[in-house]
């Protein structure tokens, strides 16, 4: 068994005694994809961060490659690759500059890659960084995080401006950053549908919690929507195992329920006494239910 | 070649999985078709290496895929069919009318037959039906 890239315990951060992230474990391994989900403020950033080493972590920490990531040495930070939220670049470099400066860095900088990067991604690697569009800077900042290979590649919501042929030429970057299979992304991103085809695993941050966190299929599997439908008027009371959330109306009822399992549908038809109709959810909906 | 829709609310995996069971199944996709690798199954439809080749690991312990050492996934040969019981009872039928026959000739009762015919079953176990039946 490989030992995971990223392993995190217990770890918490506060700022002036407000806490922004408390008590988030988790672990990431070669192979894995994680998207990141929460909304504005829930902590993503932070977390993301505080893996990086940006920040010291207020409570925990956070094992990068084995190394606290607070205090990480010069070797294992070449192996990590950040795309930040808000970029980085220098606004009077042109793109080809600022590849370089960025590249005399890492002894192991992919020179072939990103050219040929660029022309797909028609990045003009000789205008000014200052006269870049919003998506082209978000475009070579994707390059720059890229360019030397990482084994763990981190990125905060890395397509927000990018339309969507770029987005899907982003996202095949990251299937073969995946299809290595000795290779991690971390990525946070409200663009549902993107976590939807890349992540294999999920964290979905709350209230500054980690509220759901594991795999992806599972999490699909697992969070369904009921619509139990019947002739007389249902029950006066019912219990549905799990469930998140329940409206009823009458003869019919409608119920979001976590860790649904095919075998317990007979015993809640018959207790209802209702037609059950089990509809699977999308992720978005997923999200959505677990914000009501 | 698949038809995948990762905002629905069935995991990419089942769906994939299920189309490749039921293609087999119908035959739209023979015994021996090479399957795409995983990278560029992942790569057509944007998804995620890992769940291509989950499903392909799945299909393979169900018999519906064959991994070939440094090359393509195919699909297998199905098992062979069993012909109906109908059938498989009219191969029968001479051997039965061969005990009938001798039975009446020895004037035994149908009970007794039946009971005969029982304890002889009791005793072949799935070794000796292989052992017998192959030298023909």
């Amino acid at each position: 068994m490989s030992s995971p890239y990223i392993a995190a315990r217990g770890l918490g951060k506060s700022f002036n005694g407000k806490p922004v992230l408390a008590d988030v474990s988790f672990e990431v391994e070669p192979g894995d994809v994680v998207g990141v989900l929460g909304k504005n403020g829930a902590g993503k950033t932070t977390l993301l961060e505080l893996v990086l080493g940006f920040t010291p972590a207020t409570s925990g920490g956070v094992q990068l490659f084995g190394y606290d990531s607070y205090r990480l040495p010069g070797a294992a930070k070449a192996r990590i690759g950040f795309v930040p939220q808000q970029d980085e670049l220098v606004n009077q470099l042109t793109a080809a500059d600022q590849i370089g400066v960025i590249a005399s860095f890492y002894p192991r900088w992919d020179d072939e890659l990103v050219s040929r990067l660029s022309r797909e991604w028609e990045v003009d690697l000789h205008q000014r960084v200052k006269n870049m569009s919003v998506g082209q800077r978000q475009k070579l900042s994707i390059l720059l995080g890229l360019g030397h290979k990482p084994d763990v590649l981190i990125l905060d919501e890395p397509v927000a401006s990018l339309d969507p042929v770029a987005r899907r030429q982003f996202l095949e970057q990251i299937i073969e950053v995946a299809a290595d299979g000795n290779r991690s992304v971390v990525f946070s991103s409200h663009i549902v549908s993107d976590v939807e085809r890349l992540a294999n695993k999920i964290w979905i941050l709350k209230d500054q919690r980690m509220y759901w966190q594991g795999d992806f299929d599972s999490l699909k599997d697992s969070i369904v929507r009921l619509h139990a439908r019947a002739t007389q008027p249902l029950p006066d009371s019912f219990t549905i195992p799990n469930a998140l959330s329940v409206q009823r109306n009458g003869t019919t009822a409608t119920a979001i329920v976590q860790g649904w399992r095919a075998e317990m549908h007979d015993d809640l038809a018959q207790q209802l006494g209702a037609e059950l109709e089990v509809e699977q959810l999308a992720l978005e909906e997923i999200f959505l239910e677990l914000h009501r | 070649m698949f038809i995948l829709k990762p905002h629905s609310g069935v995991p990419i995996y089942r769906q994939l999985l299920d189309q490749i069971r039921r293609m087999a199944a119908s035959g739209h996709l023979p015994p021996g078709t090479e399957l795409p690798s995983i990278r560029d199954l992942a790569l057509k439809h944007a998804i995620n290496p890992m769940t291509v080749s989950k499903v392909y690991t799945l299909l393979e312990a169900e018999g519906v895929l064959e991994r070939h050492r440094g090359k393509p996934m195919t699909v297998a040969a199905p098992k062979r069919a069993q012909s109906p019981v109908a059938k498989r009872l009219e191969q029968l039928e001479p051997h039965v009318e061969h005990v009938a026959l001798a039975a009446r000739q020895l004037e035994l009762t149908e009970k007794d037959v039946v009971k005969a015919l029982h304890d002889s079953w009791e005793k072949t176990d799935e070794q000796s039906v292989h052992r017998r039946t192959r030298p023909r």
